[in-house]
C-alpha cells in the first residue's frame, strides 16, 4: 500500500502535535487519521481523552479516501502535504422544542430571547431555554417576519411585519413583561414579507410584495407623521385598526419587478435585497440609489450576509444555496453552490461567530448546517421538522433555531459551537 | 463461238439491206462493206472474205491492202502506209477512235463523191485531193463556174445545175432517196448516202461508237494488281535512287531538325490532347456505380478440390477404421466430415459408378442459386435522424420541473384553481362547496369560503386594479371579494360592485336575478349573486375586468352563453341559436373577439360586428378545454380523446399541430402569460408542459417541443388533474386534482 507523508498542524493549542512530517497510507480515511492523531495526543500526554478530528487538506474537509481526495483536487502526492485538523462538530441536537399555535413564518434571536412570527398573527417571545415569555398581538393578519432593533437595559424595541401591510415597532420590558406598539408603519401597497433594523438601530429597512423597499426610522418618537388617508375611508375602521402611532417611510427604493423576499443591512449605509425578478440588489441607503445588481436564475427566497467572511448566501426556488461575492461589480458570478435540498430553500442563515458556517431551511422538513470548506455535502442534516421549515436563525452563542409549518420551533445545540464560542 | 454466229446474223441483215439498195451499186457498196469491216474485227473478216470470196486470209490489214491494192497507185504506198498506222492507233488506243471513225467517215464521203474513178485519190484525210482549194469556205466559189481546181490545176466544173424549185420539189416527192442525199460542198455534186452511212451517221448522232462491232467495255487486262506475278511485268532493273539515300532528303530533314531544337517550328500538337479539352465525357462519372456492382460482386463458391479421400485407391491411413466407420454411419449426414466412405479399389476399371453423383449435382447447383452472388447494400438508417431536429428542453428552460408545495386542505376535489394577477394568490372551488384562498409562496389557506355547493369553476379578476373572483357553482355565479389585497384595490372592487344601483332597474329578460348578499355571506365576502336558470359550468373574465362570461351547457337550448357586464350589473345572452353543447369559452386577450369552444368546433366571434368571424375545427370527438394565448393568434384545445390541438389562427382553421402524449382524457389546458410555455392535464394524473414559441414573423410556424412531464396527482375515482394554470410571473405551474390537492411544480 501507498504511503504518503503528510504533516499534521492545527489551529487549536490544545491538540498540537510535532511538527514533523507522518508517513501515513494513501487509502487513510478521516477517521484513521483522526485515530492517528489521538495516538500521537496520547503518546504525548497520558490524560487526553479520545476526540473525533476532521481534516482539512487545501482548505477542504477530507470526506473520502485521502488519495482519492488528492486525486479529485490534484493535489502532488511525491510533497509532503499539509493536513490541518479540527475538532469534529459532533452532530446537533434538537434542544429545545417551541409550540405555537401556529405555523413559524419567522425567527429573530437575541442572544437571551428569541422573536418569533407567526401566522396566528401573534409574535411571541422566547427565552432561550424554550419558556414562552410574551405574545405580541397586535396585527390584523399574519406576521411575516420579525426583527430586534435595540436594547436598552431591560427595555427592547422589536419589530413585526405583517401580511396587513403594516410594520408595528414594538417596546418591551422585560422586567414588568409589557409590550407596547409605539409605531405602526403605514406605507406598503403588499404584504410585508421582510425587515431588518441597520447595525446601529437606528434605522430600518422593509420588503414587501408591491415591490418596493423602505426605510425608517427606528427611532420611537410621541408623535404621528402625516399620512395622506384616502378621504372615504370609513373613520371607524381607522380608529380600531390604529396601534400605536403612525410613521411614514424616510426613504422608498424601488427598483424591483417583482415582491422584494428578503433584505438585509451589509453595513450601516448598504441595504441588500433579493426578489422574486430573480435579482439581488444593493442600495445606496444615503442616496436611495440602486449600486449593484447580482442576477439569478431563479426566484430569491431569502439572503444573508456574513461579515466574517464577505459572502452573501442566497436561497432559491431551485434548491441551492449559491454564495455570491457582494463587491463585485458585474455581479452574477456564484462563487459556490450548496446542493443538497430536495425542495425550495426558504431560510438560509450565516453563522455569527464561524466564518465558514451556515444553516439552510427548506421546504423537504429539513435544515441543514454547512460548512463551506465541504461544498459537496452539508455537515450534518437537522431532521428534527414535519413540515415545511420557514425560518432558520442563530443566537449568538451559537444555538441554532428553525421554525416550520408543524407549529415547533426547534433549538439546536453542537459541541463544537459551545467550543468555538469559547475560544 | 457465240459471238461468230452474232455476227453472220448482223451480215445477213446487212445483206438485205444490200439487196434493197441499188443494183447498179453493189459492187461500189460490197467494196464499201469490205472497208467498214475491215475496220472491225479480224474474225468477221475472214466471214466476209469467206461469203464473199475475197482473196486474202492473212492478216487483219491484208484485205486494205487488197482493196488499195484495187486501185493502185505509185503514189499511194506512203498513205496506205498512212492507213495502216491509223489503224494501228485505233487498235492500240481505243479512247481515241471517234475521231478516227470521222475521218473515215469523211472519207467515205469522199469516195461516193468521186465515185469510182475518183476513189483511188481517196486515200489522205488530210487534203482533198479531188480539189485542191483546201480547206476554204466555198462560197468563195459561188460566183464563178468552177468550184476549184484539180491536181493538174484544170478547173473543176460545178455540175450544172438546172433544176428548178418545181423540179426539187418533184425530185423530193418522186425520188426514195432524196432524204439520203446530199450535195458535197467540195465538187457540188450531189451524194446519195447508202445504208449502211446513214447507219452511220445515225449512231454518231446517237453518240455512239461508229463501228457496230466495236464493244466500248472490253474486259480490263489488269496488270498491275496486289497479286505477286510470278513474272516481272517490266523487265527493267531499279533504279538506283531507290537504294541510295536521297542527300536533298537528307539535308532537308536536317534543317527541319534544327529548326525543331530551336524552337522555330512547334511540332504538331498531339490530337488526343486537343480533343480532351473539346469534348465533354458524358459517363465519366457514370461507370463508378457501375464499377461499384462489379466490386460488389461475389464469386460463386467453389468446389473442393478432391483429396486423397476421393481416390479410387488411397493410401491405407485414409480408408476409414472401424470405429470411424461406426462414427460415420451414426453421424448426422449435415455433421459428417465426408458424405462418403473412402474405399479402395485395385484399379481403375473396378470403381463403381458414384452413387451420389444427381444429389451432389443437385447440391451444387442449390449453392450457386442460394448462394448470394452480390452483397447487399443496406441501408442504415438511424432512428434518431428521422426524428425532427428540436431544440433540447435544457436549452428551452425556464419550466417546471419538479413538484415543490402541495396545498392541502380541501376533502372534495378540486375542479377549479385560479391565481391572482399579482401572483400572490391562489384561488381554489372544490366538490366540499368551498372556495378556499392560498399564499402560494407558503403553501397556507389563509381563508376558506363556504359557499354551500359544488364549486365549478373559479376565475380571478385579470384586472389588478381589482381584487374579485367570479365563482361558478350550481346555477349562481357568485362574486367574491376576498381582501387580500391592498385597501386601494379592495375598495376600488367594492366601488365597481355598488355603482350600479341606479342600472338595476334596466337588466334584461329576467334571465338572470343579480341580487346582493346579506349577513353571513357578504361577511365572508360574496358580495354578489348572479342566478343563472341553469347550472353554470364555467366563468371566465374578459381582460378588462368588466365583462364575466358564464356556460351553461344544453343541448336544446340556445340559452348556453351569457355574458354579464359586473359595473351594470347587465346580463345579455349574444347567441340565438344553438351551435352544439357549448363547453368552454373565452374572451380574446386584446381585440373584442369571443371564442365558444363547442363539442368539436371552436367558434371566434366579433363582438363589435356581432357575427362568426372563424371557425375551428379541431379533429377530436369531444373538446373538454380551451386556452387562448396571451398573443390571442393561437389557441389550445383539450379533449376528452386525449388529444391537445394547437391551432395557429392566422394559418388555418385545422389544427397545426395535434399532441396525443396523454393517455386519458384530457381535462385542462393552459398558456402562460409570459414565458413561451402552454400545459395541458389529463385524468391519467399527469400534466405535459410544452414548449411554446409563437414568432412574430407570419412565415414561422410555432416551435412547440414537449419538455417535461409532471406528476404527482394520485388518480381517484378514474380522475386524475382537473384543472391546470400558470403563475402570472414565474415559470410555475398549479394543477388541481381529484385527490383533492393542488400542487405547484417549480
Amino acid at each position: 500500500m501507498s504511503q504518503l507523508q503528510a504533516r499534521f498542524f492545527t489551529e487549536n493549542k490544545k491538540y498540537v502535535v510535532d511538527d514533523v512530517p507522518f508517513s501515513i497510507p494513501a487509502a487513510s480515511e478521516v477517521q484513521d487519521l483522526s485515530n492517528v492523531i489521538n495516538k500521537l495526543l496520547e503518546a504525548k500526554n497520558a490524560s487526553h481523552t479520545t476526540v473525533e478530528f476532521d481534516f482539512l487538506v487545501r482548505g477542504l474537509f477530507l470526506r473520502t479516501q485521502l488519495s482519492s481526495h488528492m486525486e479529485t483536487e490534484g493535489i502532488s502526492t511525491e510533497d509532503v502535504v499539509e493536513i490541518e485538523y479540527v475538532e469534529r462538530l459532533t452532530a446537533p441536537e434538537p434542544e429545545e422544542c417551541m409550540m405555537h399555535d401556529d405555523w413559524i413564518s419567522s425567527v429573530a434571536a437575541d442572544s437571551e430571547w428569541i422573536l418569533t412570527g407567526s401566522y396566528d398573527k401573534t409574535a411571541r417571545i422566547w427565552s432561550v431555554e424554550g419558556k414562552a415569555v410574551m405574545t405580541v398581538a397586535g396585527h390584523s393578519d399574519v406576521v411575516k417576519d420579525v426583527a430586534w432593533v435595540k436594547r436598552d437595559g431591560l427595555t427592547s424595541l422589536l419589530l413585526t411585519a405583517s401580511l396587513d401591510q403594516t410594520l408595528l415597532l414594538w417596546e418591551w420590558n422585560s422586567e414588568r413583561n409589557k409590550v407596547k406598539a409605539r409605531h405602526c408603519c403605514r406605507g406598503h401597497t403588499g404584504s410585508v414579507d421582510t425587515v431588518a433594523t441597520d447595525p446601529t438601530g437606528s434605522k430600518f429597512c422593509s420588503g414587501s410584495w408591491d415591490k418596493m423597499l423602505k426605510i425608517w426610522s427606528a427611532v420611537p418618537t410621541d408623535e404621528a407623521d402625516e399620512v395622506e388617508e384616502p378621504g372615504d375611508r370609513p373613520r371607524k375602521k381607522q380608529k380600531t385598526q390604529q396601534l400605536g402611532l403612525t410613521r411614514t417611510p424616510l426613504m422608498t427604493l424601488s427598483g424591483h419587478n417583482e415582491a422584494v423576499s428578503s433584505v438585509l443591512w451589509c453595513d450601516s449605509e448598504e441595504v441588500c435585497s433579493a426578489s422574486w425578478d430573480h435579482t439581488i440588489r444593493m442600495w445606496d441607503v444615503e442616496t436611495g440609489e440602486m449600486k449593484t445588481t447580482l442576477t439569478g436564475s431563479k426566484v430569491f427566497n431569502c439572503i444573508s450576509y456574513s461579515p466574517l467572511c464577505r459572502r452573501l448566501a442566497s436561497g432559491s426556488t431551485d434548491r441551492h444555496i449559491r454564495l455570491w461575492d457582494p463587491r463585485t461589480k458585474d455581479g452574477s458570478l456564484v462563487l459556490l453552490s450548496l446542493t443538497s435540498h430536495t425542495g425550495w430553500v426558504t431560510a438560509v442563515k450565516w453563522a455569527p461567530s464561524h466564518e465558514h458556517q451556515l444553516v439552510s431551511g427548506s421546504l423537504d422538513n429539513l435544515v441543514k448546517l454547512w460548512d463551506t470548506r465541504s461544498c459537496k455535502a452539508p455537515l450534518y442534516d437537522l431532521a428534527a421538522h414535519e413540515d415545511k421549515v420557514f425560518c432558520v436563525d442563530w443566537t449568538e452563542s451559537g444555538l441554532m433555531l428553525s421554525g416550520g409549518a408543524d407549529n415547533k420551533l426547534y433549538t439546536y445545540r453542537s459541541s463544537a459551537c459551545q467550543m468555538d464560542v469559547g475560544a | 463461238m457465240e459471238e461468230s454466229s452474232k455476227r453472220s446474223e448482223q451480215r445477213k441483215e446487212m445483206e438485205k439491206e444490200r439487196k434493197k439498195g441499188e443494183k447498179k451499186r453493189r459492187k461500189e457498196e460490197e467494196e464499201e462493206e469490205e472497208e467498214i469491216l475491215i475496220f472491225n474485227h479480224k474474225s468477221a473478216e475472214k466471214e466476209k472474205e469467206d461469203e464473199d470470196l475475197s482473196d486474202s486470209e492473212d492478216s487483219v490489214f491484208s484485205g486494205l491492202e487488197d482493196s488499195g491494192s484495187d486501185s493502185e497507185d505509185d503514189d499511194d504506198d506512203d498513205e496506205d502506209l498512212k492507213v495502216d498506222q491509223n489503224l494501228s492507233q485505233q487498235e492500240e488506243e481505243e479512247e481515241e477512235e471517234e475521231e478516227d471513225v470521222q475521218s473515215s467517215l469523211k472519207k467515205k464521203d469522199e469516195e461516193e463523191e468521186v465515185k469510182r474513178d475518183e476513189y483511188e485519190h481517196d486515200s489522205s484525210d488530210e487534203e482533198d485531193i479531188r480539189n485542191t482549194v483546201g480547206n476554204i469556205p466555198m462560197e468563195w466559189y459561188k460566183d464563178f463556174p468552177h468550184i476549184g481546181y484539180d491536181l493538174d490545176g484544170k478547173k473543176i466544173y460545178k455540175p450544172i445545175r438546172n433544176k428548178d424549185e418545181l423540179d426539187d420539189f418533184l425530185d423530193k416527192m418522186e425520188n426514195p432517196d432524196y432524204w439520203r442525199t446530199v450535195q458535197d460542198k467540195q465538187t457540188g455534186s450531189d451524194v446519195v448516202l447508202s445504208d449502211e452511212q446513214v447507219e452511220l451517221v445515225k449512231r454518231l448522232q446517237r453518240g455512239q461508237f461508229g463501228d457496230v462491232n466495236f464493244n466500248e467495255y472490253q474486259p480490263q487486262v489488269e496488270f498491275f494488281t496486289q497479286e505477286v506475278m510470278l513474272h516481272p511485268v517490266t523487265n527493267r532493273p531499279a533504279d538506283k535512287r531507290s537504294f541510295i539515300p536521297s542527300l536533298l532528303e537528307k539535308d532537308k530533314v536536317s534543317k527541319l531538325v534544327h529548326a525543331i531544337k530551336m524552337g522555330w517550328i512547334k511540332p504538331r500538337r498531339d490530337s488526343r490532347d486537343d480533343s480532351r479539352g473539346r469534348y465533354y465525357d458524358l459517363w465519366a462519372s457514370e461507370d463508378t456505380s457501375n464499377l461499384a456492382r462489379h466490386r460488389m460482386h461475389l464469386p460463386a463458391p467453389k468446389i473442393p478440390l478432391p483429396g486423397h479421400h476421393e481416390s479410387y485407391n488411397p493410401p491405407p491411413e485414409y480408408l476409414f477404421t472401424d470405429e470411424e466407420r461406426a462414427l460415420w454411419e451414426q453421424q448426422d449426414p449435415v455433421d459428417r466430415k465426408f458424405p462418403f466412405v473412402p474405399r479402395s479399389f485395385s484399379s481403375l476399371r473396378l470403381v463403381p459408378a458414384f452413387p451420389r453423383f444427381i444429389h451432389e449435382r443437385f447440391e451444387r447447383c442449390l449453392d450457386l442459386y442460394l448462394c448470394p452472388r452480390q452483397r447487399k447494400m443496406r441501408v442504415n438508417v438511424n432512428p434518431e435522424d428521422l426524428i425532427p431536429k428540436l431544440p433540447k428542453p435544457k436549452d428551452l428552460q425556464p419550466f417546471p420541473t419538479t413538484q415543490s408545495l402541495v396545498y392541502r386542505g380541501h376533502s372534495g376535489l378540486v375542479r377549479s384553481i385560479s391565481v391572482s394577477p399579482s401572483g400572490q394568490w391562489l384561488a381554489s372551488g372544490s366538490d366540499d362547496g368551498s372556495v378556499r384562498f392560498w399564499e402560494i409562496c407558503s403553501s397556507r389557506c389563509l381563508k376558506t369560503v363556504q359557499v354551500g355547493g359544488a364549486v365549478k369553476s373559479v376565475a380571478w379578476n385579470p384586472n389588478p386594479s381589482v381584487c374579485l373572483l367570479a365563482v361558478a357553482l350550481d346555477s349562481a355565479v357568485l362574486i367574491l371579494s376576498p381582501a387580500l389585497a391592498d385597501r386601494q384595490v379592495v375598495l376600488s372592487s367594492d366601488r365597481l360592485l355598488s355603482a350600479p344601483q341606479e342600472a338595476e332597474p334596466i337588466e334584461g329578460d329576467g334571465l338572470v336575478n343579480w341580487s346582493d348578499t346579506e349577513g353571513e355571506e357578504l361577511n365572508q365576502g360574496i358580495r354578489l349573486k348572479i342566478q343563472h336558470p341553469k347550472a353554470v359550468q364555467q366563468v371566465a373574465w374578459h381582460t378588462k375586468g368588466d365583462y364575466l362570461a358564464s356556460v351553461m351547457p344544453d343541448h336544446s337550448s340556445h340559452l348556453q352563453v351569457l355574458i354579464h357586464q359586473v359595473s351594470r350589473r347587465r346580463s345579455q345572452n349574444p347567441f340565438r341559436k344553438n351551435k352544439g353543447l357549448v363547453q368552454s369559452v373565452s374572451f380574446h386577450p386584446i381585440r373584442p373577439y369571443f371564442f365558444v369552444a363547442t363539442q368539436r368546433s371552436v367558434r371566434i366571434y366579433n363582438l363589435v360586428k356581432q357575427d362568426l368571424t372563424k371557425k375551428l375545427h379541431a379533429n377530436s370527438k369531444w373538446i373538454s378545454s380551451m386556452a387562448v394565448h396571451p398573443g390571442g393568434d393561437h389557441v389550445i384545445c383539450g379533449s376528452y380523446d386525449c388529444k391537445l390541438s394547437w391551432f395557429d389562427l392566422d394559418l388555418s382553421t385545422k389544427p397545426y399541430r395535434m399532441l396525443r402524449h396523454h393517455r386519458k382524457a384530457v381535462r385542462s389546458v393552459a398558456y402562460h402569460r409570459l414565458y413561451p410555455l402552454f400545459a395541458s392535464a389529463a385524468d391519467d394524473g399527469s400534466i405535459i408542459v410544452c414548449h411554446g414559441t409563437v414568432y412574430n414573423d407570419l412565415l414561422q410556424n410555432p416551435l412547440i417541443v414537449p419538455v417535461k412531464v409532471l406528476r404527482g396527482h394520485v388518480i381517484t375515482h378514474e380522475l386524475g388533474v382537473l384543472d391546470v394554470t400558470f403563475h402570472p410571473t414565474q415559470p410555475w405551474i398549479f394543477s388541481s386534482g381529484a385527490d383533492a390537492t393542488i400542487r405547484l411544480f417549480t
